[in-house]
């Protein structure tokens, strides 16, 4: 039996939980409404950096007692920044999540002791370095800057070598003061609660964080036909990045998006699969809808032989166009399947609950039973996705590639 | 057949013709998880046609029994199955999950899949394409290309061949040869189907009996004679990167050796949670690297450590000999709470894993490699806390944690001295 439960605390920071009495296990996160596009220029990276340093101790517990702690309690715990939010997420055992929620509610109040920011920044460099090694991650980060230009959300995650080696630690002070109030976070449960209890623990844990008031800055990304290709002579293969308009989180036309980019680009038994990966044209191909906060996009993802580069592109917009044309009824059904499967499959365990619920929540203000997901997929149909279609049809269209020179 | 239930929870069936199948009962979940283990993963590759089992692994996929490719993958699609099929070492894994009530209708699918394949002529060259396009790729991430080197530099043949094989021997390959050497792969001897879920056993057993009871015996495949001769010792690998990477690997025991959770145990000391012994000291302690672990691969006859780290070139050094002075360390032994600590988290895992029917699938099916049986999450934690300090810390001054194979990548290679 699965029962929902929301709560206030007099600071404004919300309290969800999905409360499963079968379930084995307890996933429990924070999740802060901020990312890179909450950044101004000169602390680029800061988001994320931050992140690593919320590990770092607390005027409670020092970085050693951190990781012991949740080394005691046998957990899975990490966390992840991306351009909009920040979550800190722990997977433990029923009887700890007294435990493990005092230890997370702590972290949220980190000291970003001067000694500790000097030796993380070591390994956030070291980190910049190893994607930098990964041309898929160098392709992303590229095409995100092209496609968004001066907008916030075409800003790096990691921050480069540069910015974070100028960055400093009342810098980051400051930017932490600014965004981590509590009205800017939620605290999501899910497994096997007792909410009381839970809010007896929120409460003393967090009812002590003083209230602030959190903006985040909107603007319209301009889109427009823009065309780079990033030159590295050491490269095999050749990566192609495509970006293009889509809904927002927000828009209603969200779950017909999501249904045309299985139709278009799941890995296996979508169009562009079989127009590129199943002749042996490129290896990988992807088409996904990014639902960000007010904003929205396509976008592609190929890996091919550069020889083959120009072929395999055109492929992808031919197929792009042609979908416009000809989108058929047991396509869309097929593709409700599978997203049915994988929502079911992900919501049996906690931790995808958890995190499923969490960001609805910083995204929409809302929550919804996996069977109201479920319904609301259902009731997609042909005249729907044929409408986000109409809406969006792929254009402007950003173009980013990496690989061995091109003539 | 003989349908033998060990406990309420798990039950094994074998089947006449030598296929073997593992169930386990995984309360309130709505998902079934299937996984077909055949004896043909690359180990099982001709020594002429190697990264044959990962061009096989593509082509069975287009079309088996009545449904050519697109039908396939359009029918599996239609029920909600997801599903992978790609080689490993030892076997061809073929893995599907699926809302529970799907099973009847996958059952017979997955067995075309496995005993009818198309393997169609035009679907030959683009999935041999497919994996020479795999070698470039893995020329592209230099951590991908670096346990590739350090599998083959450490392990004996056939254990430390890759999936991806030879571009010249993927080159020289034809349709004909493969579907021959299909056929002698694909055998139930020695096969193993699992399915994890909130199931009823003697039902599956029927659904497996119908669709796999059929598929016929052949000459059981020989197994793998240890070769001599892994290089072994220092290899670098020069190439421009933004992090050296360094690979190092040591011999352990087996899987089914009974001091395999000894090994297990000593790699959560090392390097199980973030208070680990690894993470701990190089990252935390001196900022040397964002990653860096140790995992612990074991096959039924032989097992190692492998251990991992990536860091710029000026500290490629340093990260090194610490990474050296950490395994050395174990000698001495470990504390009493670190001990607590990692068994915390090995348990923690073990019931994580419990709530997931595609973990249970995998596990239980290797299990039965392994052991001849499948083993209870239950059993499994008691193991793990039969491990005592005492004996952990003799085990630990008695074994060597001494590489005996060190790769690395990047722009200069690195000063190593392995005490021998």
């Amino acid at each position: 039996m699965v029962e929902f439960k929301h709560a206030q605390l007099g600071n404004g920071l919300d309290v969800i939980a999905e409360m499963n009495s079968a379930a084995q296990t307890t996933a429990i996160g924070f999740m802060v409404k901020t990312g890179s596009r909450d950044e101004t220029p000169e602390v680029a990276g800061v988001s994320h950096f931050l992140e690593h340093m919320m590990f770092k101790g607390t005027a409670r517990r020092s970085s050693a007692d951190v990781n012991r702690e949740f080394d005691a309690m046998g957990a899975r715990n990490n966390a992840f920044t991306s351009s909009e939010v920040t979550c800190y997420w722990a997977h433990v055992l029923p009887e700890f999540l007294p435990q493990s929620l005092d230890l997370l509610a702590d972290m949220m109040r980190p000291s970003l002791r001067p000694e500790d920011f000097d030796m993380e920044k070591k390994v956030i460099l070291e980190e910049i370095a190893l994607y930098l090694d990964k041309p898929t991650h160098v392709l992303y980060e590229a095409v995100m800057a092209d496609y968004f230009g001066p907008h916030a959300l075409g800003k790096s995650v990691l921050g480069t070598h540069e910015s974070i080696s100028a960055l400093s630690q009342p810098q980051m002070r400051q930017y932490f003061d600014a965004r981590y109030g509590p009205g800017n976070m939620v605290l999501a449960v899910a497994g096997k609660i007792d909410f009381a209890q839970l809010m007896d623990l929120a409460e003393k844990a967090c009812g002590h964080w003083t209230h602030l008031d959190v903006q985040r800055r909107y603007e319209q990304p301009i889109a427009a036909p823009r065309r780079r290709h990033i030159t590295d002579p050491k490269l095999k293969r050749h990566y192609i990045a495509m970006m293009c308009p889509g809904p927002t989180a927000q828009d209603d036309n969200r779950y017909g998006a999501q249904v045309l980019a299985d139709v278009i680009g799941d890995h296996d038994g979508s169009r562009m699969y079989w127009a590129l990966v199943d002749p042996g044209l490129a290896d990988e191909v992807d088409f996904s809808f990014y639902p960000h906060d007010h904003a929205g996009s396509f976008f592609v993802y190929a890996s091919c032989d550069p020889a083959r580069r120009e072929q395999v592109e055109a492929i992808v917009l031919t197929e792009l166009k042609k979908v416009t044309a000809d989108i058929a009824t047991h396509e869309i059904h097929r593709s409700k399947t599978k997203i049915a499967t994988s929502s079911v499959l992900g919501g049996e365990l906690p931790l995808g609950r958890m995190r499923n619920m969490i960001a609805r929540w910083i995204y929409n203000n809302e929550y919804k039973t996996l069977e109201e997901d479920l319904a609301r997929l259902q009731a997609i149909d042909q005249a729907e996705v044929s409408g986000v279609l109409r809406q969006y049809n792929f254009e402007p269209m950003t173009i980013t590639t990496l690989g061995p020179p091109v003539d | 057949m003989s349908l033998s239930v060990d406990q309420t929870m798990q039950a094994v069936h074998s089947l006449s013709n030598g296929l073997t199948l593992v169930m386990e009962r995984v309360p309130n979940v709505r998902s079934a998880a299937v996984c077909v283990l055949t004896p043909a993963g690359c180990m099982s590759d001709p020594a002429d046609a190697l990264g044959s089992s990962g061009v096989l692994a593509d082509w069975l996929m287009r079309g088996a029994g009545d449904r050519d490719n697109r039908h396939l993958t359009e029918y599996l699609d239609s029920l909600g199955v997801q599903r992978t099929c790609a080689a490993e070492t030892t076997f061809m894994r073929l893995s599907a999950s699926m809302l529970s009530e799907q099973l009847p209708t996958v059952l017979p699918v997955l067995a075309d899949i496995v005993q009818r394949p198309r393997l169609p002529d035009d679907g030959f060259a683009p999935a041999v394409d497919l994996s020479i396009q795999q070698l470039d790729a893995i020329e592209d991430e230099p951590s991908q290309k670096l346990s590739l080197l350090l599998r083959r530099q450490h392990l004996p043949e056939p254990w430390g061949r890759d999936v991806v094989g030879r571009r010249e021997h993927l080159k020289a390959l034809t349709a004909d040869k493969l579907r021959a050497d299909y056929h002698r792969r694909f055998v139930p001897q020695g096969a193993i189907i699992s399915i994890a879920g909130n199931i009823e056993f003697s039902t599956a057993a029927d659904w497996v009996d119908k669709a796999f009871g059929a598929w016929k015996s052949g000459a059981p495949g020989d197994s793998p004679a240890k070769c001599e001769g892994p290089q072994r010792g220092v290899l670098h690998h020069q190439q421009q990167s933004n992090q050296v990477q360094i690979g190092l690997a040591w011999d352990s025991v087996p899987e089914n050796s009974p001091q395999s959770i000894m090994a297990k145990t000593a790699r959560g000391i090392l390097s199980g949670g973030m208070g680990a012994r690894l993470f701990s000291e190089i990252r935390e302690k001196q900022g040397l690297c964002y990653s860096v672990h140790v995992g612990y691969q074991a096959f039924k006859e032989l097992g190692c450590f492998i251990g991992y780290a990536g860091t710029a070139p000026d500290r490629a050094q340093r990260t090194l000999d610490s990474f050296l002075v950490e395994l050395r360390r174990l000698h001495q032994g470990v504390a009493s709470d670190e001990l607590q600590r990692c068994q915390i988290g090995m348990k923690s895992s073990l019931i994580m894993q419990g709530e997931s029917s595609a973990a249970r699938a995998g596990a239980i099916a290797f299990d039965y490699h392994h052991y001849g049986r499948p083993r209870t999450l239950d059993e499994l934690r008691r193991q793990i806390e039969g491990v005592n300090l005492d004996g952990l810390n003799v085990w630990l001054a008695q074994t060597s944690f001494e590489p005996a194979t060190v790769v690395t990548i990047g722009p200069q290679p690195l000063e190593v001295s392995l005490q021998r």
